[in-house]
């Protein structure tokens, strides 16, 4: 049973002639790792925003967990698959960074001690522990890039989307999301990355999907996905 | 028939100036009606109204309560023991209230008919510094950038797993409260780094500005000022008197 399953959908932006993505056929699985590449313009990022139901398809049908995803709130999607935007000052609306990981945790029905030890987890693996009580806006892109993963993850979603997770990210933090990515993944949690880093794509996808003009150009299993063992 | 700018310009000044003026629900839903027939002629998508109006009925409904509740005089309509509550001249300026502030918007938008760089031409047609004149057209701009902030940061609290809907109202006024701040940050640091490039660009770098084009008046501009002005200036005398 696919987690997510996409039948010949199509979006066009509005007073745009073309269509951003069209004739998507797509199945992808809960506990894999797929990459999605390709050209800037080629639909990528729009694919990831109609499967997280911020876009609603103008044709065919999305699922998940074989239930149209039009019967899911933003909400009930969003507790399920986490995403994480191109753009990390789209997700970060909170006073402060430790807030900004907290947020919604209280409502995992834990207590206060739960919710601290693991925003100290996140702020420490994630080297933001200087800028506990530091307003998000004020960081630079590559922090806030940190600060917008550790808040997703954080939520221990059952899937993640993420949309250029490595852009101004330095090649220590870079590896240091991989690993950290490897480890979700080992504990049964698939993702779907969208990325021009062929390195961070080899590191960690199963599968390749290039898209160009909209459509899905190839679609192709990885064996034996190069690892940095290091 | 393409309409000059400066004519909608006019339009929207006559139309609210009455808004302002006028206390008459009547009066009022008549300019109502007006405004909507002068959008659908200009060609705005009437549908569009009610999500640009969405926001507002809150805030209306508020008003309208509000004017209900303290503006006493006429027919009694409703008491609690002894004290009355809402009265005709309350539902009379409650009415009216929110008659005028959808006058205004509704025909605010006659301004969304044409395009930023027109307006702004048009001002300076009009003599008005180009400053000025350019200021007016980035706060338009920003209001729909203040809309998209305010809607982005919603979205990234749904995705969070926060189902907004099912919030108390209390805990709700308080997220809110607590997410306004990171909104009009973001939009006042658009506005700074948007006036950092404006200067990089020469922006008052010269004194004079040439334009590559201009805006001609025609006939039907003519027309539609003359009749504006005229009606305006009667239905004034006529509330004067």
């Amino acid at each position: 049973m696919s987690f997510i399953e996409l039948r010949q959908v199509e979006f066009c932006y509005p007073r745009q002639s073309s269509p951003a993505v069209t004739d998507i056929n797509l199945k992808l699985e809960k506990k894999a790792i797929t990459a999605v590449v390709g050209p800037n313009g080629s639909g990528k990022t729009t694919l990831t925003r109609l499967i997280i139901g911020i876009l609603p398809p103008d044709k065919g049908e999305i699922y998940l967990t074989r239930s149209p995803l039009a019967r899911y709130t933003l909400a009930e999607v969003g507790a399920r698959i986490g995403y994480i935007f191109q753009n990390p000052d789209l997700q970060l609306f909170c006073p402060s960074v430790a807030e900004e990981i907290a947020f919604g945790l209280s409502r995992a029905g834990q207590g206060p001690q739960w919710i601290k030890e693991k925003v100290d987890f996140f702020l420490e693996y994630f080297e933001l522990d200087g800028y506990r009580n530091s307003f998000p806006m004020h960081l630079s892109q590559g922090e806030k890039q940190r600060l917008a993963i550790a808040a997703v993850l954080a939520h221990e979603p059952e899937y993640l989307i993420l949309d250029e997770p490595t852009i101004g990210l330095d090649a220590f933090r870079k590896k240091q999301l991989v690993e950290y990515l490897h480890k979700v993944a080992g504990l049964g949690r698939g993702m779907l990355l969208v990325s021009h880093d062929m390195a961070f794509v080899n590191k960690l996808a199963e599968r390749l999907i290039s898209m160009e003009n909209g459509r899905i150009q190839s679609d192709s299993e990885r064996r034996g996905r190069l690892l940095n063992e290091g | 028939m393409k309409v000059d700018p400066r004519s909608k310009m006019l339009l929207v000044i006559c139309i609210s100036g009455l808004a302002l003026i006028y206390n008459n629900p009547l009066q009022l839903a008549l300019l109502l009606a007006v405004s909507l027939a002068l959008l659908g002629a200009f060609r705005f998508d009437i549908g569009m109204i009610g999500g640009y109006l969405r926001p507002l009925v809150s805030l209306l409904l508020i008003l309208f309560l509000i004017q209900c509740l303290f503006t006493k005089g006429g027919q009694v309509w409703l008491t609690i023991g002894q004290l009355e509550l809402v009265s005709s001249a309350g539902l009379i300026a409650g009415a009216s209230v929110v008659l005028r502030i959808l006058v205004v918007v509704n025909s605010a938008m006659l301004l969304t008919t044409c395009s930023s760089r027109d307006f702004v031409l048009g001002l300076i047609q009009w003599k008005v510094p180009y400053e000025i004149a350019f200021m007016v057209s980035i706060a338009l701009r920003f209001l729909p950038l203040f809309r998209d902030e305010m809607q982005n940061v919603i979205t990234a609290v749904q995705l969070r797993g926060v189902e907004l809907k099912k919030v108390a109202w209390g805990e709700k006024i308080s997220m809110y409260r607590t997410l306004i701040f990171p909104v009009v940050y973001r939009t006042m640091l658009k506005a700074q780094q948007l006036s950092i490039v404006m200067e990089a660009r020469g922006f008052r770098a010269y004194p004079r500005r040439t334009y590559l084009r201009r805006l001609d008046l025609y006939w039907a501009d003519y027309v539609i000022m003359s009749l504006a002005l005229t009606v305006t200036v009667i239905l004034l005398v006529g509330q004067i008197l």
